[in-house]
């Protein structure tokens, strides 16, 4: 039938190649199963078969991958099964007991070891190797526990020391639903792109191992962090080691990718620094002592004139680390120059502390400004991040490149979302940081498989891959379906939410409607680029010599991708794991905003001397402080 | 059925799960262990998934029927499956929280998709095995095609807009992927992603009304959008649709020019309408967006039958007749549809009068059916339009298939694909391939609408429908009592319409008979007859050696029937093309399906049928109007007849010649795939060239390159001072010194003026060595002489009044500065003395 049945002619036709020994073998493996769920809890009866599953699935693979893999998918069914929102309700008879410190250790773990790595034999690669996973696996176990509380609208897991208490400079960390799967996100890429990157990265290793566990540290820390002073020190220590990153291991033009990078950040993070300094004083002028605590300074009703400025301060910072229109051409630079599990760090995780910036501090010191030009902010994320990054995005010639506007497009949903102010807009945004991170992550990870194996970027380069490397192509259309949001994938359910949070929102006036459309268009353009990527990368028949008989994806890019695919699903499908621990923190910062609002309307908002109001409901107790005069 | 009653309530109504899990479970296994498998295998998981869907949907049919009689006649029955609660938006007047659960439903119209799908879903599974035997990526195809079955059963069986949205993204997916099947040629995948992309346009139109009937009725799932569907209609301006301004603000200052006298607004009915008709336009091949389905021939021919013709194209018509009680509220944009749908028919049916490829007729064929099942839909008859895509399931299906049969014949010697399906090449097939002849003979008499076929009793209620039923607003006189003005439509439309629509139907006749006669009647053209010469075997997995000879050079056996499993299929499927249309003979009086469906369109029928006053003045019409379609049925065949049969083609090729450039235009489609190219995809491209340029050039450019270079100006500047050279650094060093010296040496008289509560004092600058003396009271003398140390004056004003105070400074080297400050505020005229400050 077909003149193009060439490609994939290895199939034996008539071959039955599953024989009995498979059959019994899995019967058995069932049965195991099955005794242990009835014995044990029903819960592995799922996680076995979705381990079997895996295991099965990747029978093109060593045995110690199968396994992986399959190890992988029962977590995965194993989260799904536990986290299930009957399964909690069911079990959440007795609280969960709240360790003050588990922050610290989220944060130490990771620094801790990152000072141990320097005294490590810079010789002994395995070594440094496996322990860094080992330092890592173990954070993302110690963030294990966190799944297990119910986020609710308040605080969690806080802890309030004083360190520099002078100048009001605490040591405060604590989570609430906004940074709780950012946190998760967090630990649980990091060991992901780590594992890729140790297949391409072979020199320095020591020096990279060390910057990958500073840079966790620094974004777990800058996540938790709820002293503005402390979130200012982990926001600037989170930028060295990728700044590093990207300028040792990256491409041909990386250090000036890299300098790039480190100049815009900095720019706007010393304006926020300002704008920290100057609230802390203000803060103090009106309540005695300064305080760089947020829900002290959340307290401050600060003039318009004032509030704009400090506002713009902070915006520009987060703006800039978006990034968005038109501070944001840092990023593709960034990514085209940075290595693959920096890219993918660099997407999945520190990208969202702008949009977490936004959420947590624009909307939480200064809600009046925040909503005065929050339709401004909503217009450039449609405009400038939805539609203009998209259109540039299908010019992008290089693959990485393209995924990286990408990104400019995707985090332009999650502003609009934001500032939206509405409860669906808000969740919607949470949750389309956290399916970024997975679809982009993902794709970043596929487009450095690609990038190891030609040490080429450019489309015109590839045609054909399809029939070189199939499985591979699977994943690749996977991810690429999730970065469209087909329904069924994560990509979707967060586009949706927002799309109609936008429209419904109030905040927004009579932009609301054409700023939902915007945003709507956007779907069709994200198609447009993708599948144009797709078709000039994978389909047609093979043009170029160099990609005949390339590899497929290897062990280690298998396990590291089945994590991400496996979650791609589980947002798409079961959202609701993940939205009943946003939605109480989304509730509450809307409302607070609204209370501000109806306290000092628009578009006056607050005149004459700074005021302090009451301490939020929600607010953790303000600590104790030992009267020193 | 009792047992089933008891294991599946109504409300969890599990089987409906199953019926969707099947499919999946195939294509999860054929894609996964498919080339481990083998053949027999897959085709054995495929089959299986399918038979046991079909049995499975059977099953809850016949449950559905009994569980719809026991409710009593005309009444509205449902089965649903909540798989498990989704997510939740935003929506409604308030904002409130929309929950989007995973839940499937059947009633009495998805109740007859579901059968649709899996049947003929079975049959063409079968056939495919056949068909797709020599195919290397035989398990990736039948995992795409069982991945489809499930997307397509998600969309009809899902109990909100949502879940419907996941079937008919999964859908456009499984297309793409389907299309793009032997992605080894670029034109393939170039198709597919073609598909992919005009269907996300649609998809923007659906997502829009996705949002404006979840803001508008605060519901997404079928019976909350019912309940609150007239909040689409409330007269209020804040229940419209602002057009312009955008949004319903007002244009002030520079803008103000672009204010309206009348602001333009539309209901929100006639909006969410509009958009979801967008998406159908998109799904369903409608203009302006039918351009993919033409080229989504690439792929595998049963493919095309299902997807591109049975089932998944329907879609479109499926929504409409879903959501049919928000479409009525719109007169509007039920017009739209009908006159979209009716220039579908038409224009899609003259691209097809002089098509060569077998595949490319069938697919313009399918658009222009399409057209007609939306003016169907469009004029308010959902029970026909609904009916017509029922049964073009059935005969278009076996069209595909039996044109698959034939090139499937022509390429074990032509292997070239455009040759194989050109109907220049084939001729005379009649007699080698039986059973596919006389099924595609069937098949093409019930869609040309010969009388008592399938085809005549569809198409002759829609187009009666299309003349006698104008639609109407349904609160039209309520709203006119308020004095609000609602759009109506011309009386013209319908007869218009019906003309469009008889038209069509005459082309319909003709172009298919062309078909027919050129494929199975005459010469067989394709190569010549005889022993082959060379016995070498000549598969369809040694293609890849360029052979992309015409023909062979040399005889070769006859074409040959199909086997079993491809015919079958092509039997039973007739066999519904010929009879399916009983279920629904209007003109007799006899309507099972009618009835059936009578609850689903009840509402807006009822809406439809106040206003109008009934439609039973206009049954007397039935039979007359029912002549136009007979006569298009007999005018179309009969001149296919006379210029293929009787003059050999002879009449066809002189036309072709006196018309050439009309005749090169229609071969060439009108030319629309260049308009799109020109003007949309080109402005898009062009914009995005623009964007990407600006970015580069202006945005990086001036943010990050000009202040770069700012920085390296500074730099070089002041590089060039930095030379290092001992003699250059001590005269700056000396001028420097010289520089703060003269600071230093020479007076600075500065005051500051602070004023606390009416008093005031005037604080000069500190200084070393600074001796004062001031002139407090402003009469130009300096109070004393001498140079004293009072640093701070206090001056006290009377209240509106100003005073002039001058400070005079000496330092320690007798050199002496002064400076003079007015003190107070000065009153204004008319403002009062009290509060001014």
């Amino acid at each position: 039938m077909s003149a193009h049945s060439e490609v994939q002619a290895t199939e034996r036709p008539g071959a039955f190649d599953i024989g009995l020994p498979d059959i019994l073998f899995t019967a058995l493996a069932v049965a195991v199963i099955a005794a242990l769920g009835a014995y044990t809890d029903p819960a592995w009866v799922p996680a076995g078969i979705a381990g079997l599953f895996g295991f099965a699935a990747v029978h093109a693979y060593d045995k110690t991958t199968r396994i992986s893999v399959g190890a992988i998918a029962a977590l995965c069914a194993l989260f799904v099964v536990k986290m299930w929102p009957t399964a909690v309700s069911l079990t959440g008879g007795e609280p969960v007991v709240e360790s003050p410190t588990q922050l610290s250790w989220l944060i130490g773990l990771p620094l801790g070891g990152a000072i141990f790595m320097l005294f490590m034999p810079r010789q002994a690669h395995g070594l440094l190797k496996n322990l860094t996973l080992g330092i890592m696996v173990l954070t993302f176990a110690a963030s294990l526990p966190l799944l297990g509380v119910a986020m609710g609208s308040g605080y969690h897991f806080d802890q309030n020391l004083a360190w520099i208490p002078q100048f009001g400079i605490r040591y405060h960390v604590a989570l609430d639903g906004v940074s709780y799967w950012l946190v998760l996100l967090t630990t649980f890429s990091v060991p992901l792109a780590t594992f890729v990157s140790f297949g391409s990265i072979h020199t320095r290793l020591k020096d990279w191992v060390f910057s990958l566990l500073l840079l966790e540290a620094g974004m777990i820390g800058a996540f938790v962090a709820l002293d503005l002073f402390l979130f200012y020190v982990f926001w600037e220590l989170m930028l060295i080691p990728m700044y590093v990153m990207i300028g040792v291991w990256g491409g041909s033009d990386r250090v000036k990718a890299a300098v790039k990078f480190f100049l815009y950040t900095m720019f706007g993070s010393v304006l926020m620094l300002a704008a920290i300094l100057y609230l802390a004083y203000a803060y103090g002028k009106v309540a005695g002592a300064p305080s760089f605590d947020y829900f002290d300074l959340q307290r401050l009703v600060l003039p318009r004139s004032t509030q704009v400025w400090l506002w713009a301060a902070f915006a520009l910072s987060f703006l800039i680390k978006v990034p968005m229109w038109p501070v944001h051409t840092w990023l593709p630079d960034a990514h085209t120059e940075a290595p693959t599990a920096g890219s993918m760090l660099l997407a999945a995780v520190m990208l969202k502390l702008g949009t977490y910036g936004y959420l947590r501090f624009c909307l939480g010191l200064f809600p009046e400004a925040s909503i005065e030009w929050g339709i401004n902010l909503a217009a450039v994320a449609v405009c400038g991040g939805i539609l203009y990054a998209a259109l540039c995005e299908w010019q992008q010639t290089d693959l990485k490149r393209l995924v990286a506007y990408s990104s400019v497009a995707h985090l332009g949903y999650v502003m609009l979302g934001i500032f939206s102010m509405t409860q669906a807009g808000v969740e919607g945004a949470v949750l389309q940081m956290v399916n970024h991170g997975m679809s982009t992550g993902a794709l970043f990870l596929l487009v450095g498989v690609l990038y190891d194996r030609r040490h080429t970027r450019q489309l015109a380069d590839f045609g054909g891959i399809a029939s070189q490397m199939p499985i591979y192509t699977v994943m690749f259309i996977i991810a690429t379906m999730a970065s469209v949001g087909l329904p069924g994938t994560n990509g979707f359910i967060g586009e949706f939410m927002v799309i109609t949070g936008t429209a419904a929102s109030l905040r927004l006036g009579h932009f609301a409607g054409i700023q939902a459309v915007g945003a709507a268009l956007g779907v069709v353009l994200g198609a447009l680029y993708m599948l144009t990527a797709v078709q000039k990368v994978f389909f047609g028949p093979v043009t170029k010599k160099e990609n005949e008989g390339l590899p497929d994806m290897n062990s280690r890019e298998i396990i590291g991708i089945a994590p991400l695919v496996a979650f791609i699903f589980i947002l798409g499908l079961a959202p609701n794991l993940f939205l009943q621990s946003i939605s109480g923190a989304t509730t509450r910062i809307i409302r607070d905003v609204n209370e501000r609002l109806d306290a000092s309307p628009p578009p006056e908002f607050h005149r004459g001397v700074p005021k302090l109001l009451n301490r939020r409901p929600e607010a953790p107790a303000a600590p104790v402080v030992a009267e020193t005069k | 059925m009792h047992l089933l009653a008891s294991l599946f309530p109504n409300d969890r109504f599990g089987l409906l799960g199953l019926i969707i899990a099947l499919p999946l479970l195939g294509a999860i296994v054929n894609g996964i262990w498919g080339r481990r498998l083998g053949r027999q295998a897959v085709t054995a998981m495929a089959l299986t998934v399918m038979g046991l869907a079909f049995s499975a949907a059977l099953v809850t049919f016949l449950h559905l029927r009994e569980v719809a009689h026991e409710a009593g006649h005309g009444s509205h029955v449902r089965l649903a499956w909540t798989a498990w609660e989704w997510f939740h938006t935003a929506g409604g007047r308030s904002a409130h929280n929309i929950p989007i659960d995973l839940r499937f439903s059947v009633d009495q119209l998805s109740g007859i998709m579901m059968l649709v799908i899996t049947g003929i879903g079975f049959l063409i599974h079968l056939y495919s095995s056949s068909y797709m035997a020599d195919d290397a990526s035989f398990s990736r195809f039948f995992a795409y095609l069982n991945l489809f079955v499930t997307s397509m059963l998600i969309l009809v069986l899902g109990d909100n807009l949502v879940v419907l949205f996941i079937g008919w993204e999964g859908v456009g997916l499984c297309s793409y992927l389907l299309i793009g099947f032997w992605f080894g040629k670029l034109e393939n995948a170039a198709a597919g992603r073609k598909a992919f992309i005009a269907n996300r346009i649609g998809d923007f139109g659906l997502i829009i009304g996705m949002f404006l009937i979840a803001q508008y009725t605060g519901a997404l799932d079928w019976d909350g959008i019912a309940r609150n569907a007239q909040q689409l209609l409330a007269p209020s301006a804040a229940a419209r649709v602002h057009l312009w301004p955008v949004g319903g603000g007002v244009y002030q200052g520079f803008w103000s020019f672009l204010q309206p006298a009348h602001p333009l607004t539309i209901s929100a009915a006639t909006a969410a309408s509009l958009a979801l008709f967008l998406g159908c336009t998109g799904k369903s091949a409608q203009l302006p967006l039918y351009v993919w389905l033409p080229d989504a021939m690439a792929g595998p021919t049963p493919v095309s039958a299902l997807i591109h013709a049975a089932t998944m194209v329907t879609a479109g018509v499926y929504l409409i007749c879903r959501l049919n009680f928000v479409f009525v509220l719109s007169p509007f944009a039920m017009t739209v549809i009908a006159v979209v749908g009716a220039l579908t028919a038409l224009f899609a049916a003259t691209i097809a009068l002089v098509q060569n490829d077998v595949k490319k007729v069938l697919a313009y064929s399918t658009v222009s059916q399409l057209g007609f099942m939306f003016l169907g839909v469009g004029v308010g008859a959902f029970t026909a339009g609904f009916f017509h895509v029922f049964t073009h399931a059935f005969f278009k299906a076996c069209l595909f298939l039996g044109a698959g049969s034939v090139i499937h014949s022509m390429h074990a010697h032509i292997h070239d694909d455009v040759a194989s399906q050109d109907m220049r090449n084939m001729g005379g097939l009649k007699k080698y391939m039986p059973v596919t002849f006389a099924t595609f003979a069937v098949s093409t008499l019930a869609i040309i609408g010969t009388p008592l076929t399938s085809g005549f009793f569809s198409k002759d209620e829609i187009l009666f429908k299309a003349f006698t039923s104008p639609a109407v607003h349904p609160f039209a006189e309520k709203l006119a009592q308020r004095g609000l003005g609602v759009w109506k439509q011309p009386t013209w439309i319908g007869p218009t319409l019906y003309v469009i629509g008889v038209i069509a139907a005459t082309m319909t006749a003709f172009y298919m008979c062309r078909a027919l006669f050129l494929t199975f009647f005459g010469e067989f053209k394709g190569w010549e007859i005889g022993e082959a010469k060379h016995d070498h075997a000549h598969g369809h997995d040694d293609h890849g050696h360029g052979h992309d000879d015409h023909g062979h050079h040399g005889p070769a056996p006859a074409p040959h029937e199909s086997p079993w499993q491809m015919t079958l299929p092509l039997v039973v499927l007739a066999f519904g093309a010929l009879f399916g249309g009983w279920l629904n003979a209007a003109p007799f009086h006899f309507e099972p399906l009618g009835e059936w469906l009578e609850p689903v369109f009840e509402r807006s029928v009822k809406l439809g049928v106040e206003v109008v006053g009934g439609e039973e003045h206009a049954h007397h019409l039935m039979w007359p109007l029912a002549g136009g379609g007979i006569a298009a049925f007999a005018v179309g065949s009969a001149i296919a007849y006379w210029m293929y049969i009787a003059q050999k083609g002879e009449p066809a090729k002189k036309i072709a010649e006196s018309n050439k450039a009309l005749h090169q235009l229609l071969l060439d489609k009108w030319r629309v795939d260049e308009f799109y190219g020109a003007t949309v995809l080109g402005v898009t491209e062009a914009t995005a060239e623009t964007c990407a340029a600006v970015d580069q050039g202006i945005v990086d450019g001036l943010l990050a390159r000009a202040t770069a270079a700012t920085v390296a100006a500074g730099g070089f500047v002041l590089r060039a001072m930095h030379t290092g050279l001992f003699h250059v650094q001590g005269a700056a060093m000396v001028l420097g010194i010289a520089g703060f010296g003269w600071f230093f040496i020479a007076p600075h008289a500065d005051v500051a003026v602070n004023e606390l509560s009416g008093t005031y004092t005037v604080q000069a600058a500190p200084g070393i060595g600074y001796a004062y003396r001031w002139d407090a009271d402003g009469d130009g003398k300096f109070d004393s002489d001498r140079f004293g140390d009072q640093r701070v004056l206090a001056v006290s004003v009377e209240q509106g009044k100003t005073k002039q105070v001058r400070l005079e400074v000496k330092n320690v080297f007798g050199l002496t500065g002064t400076t003079s400050v007015t003190v107070g505020t000065e009153a204004k005229k008319g403002a009062t003395v009290v509060g001014l400050r």
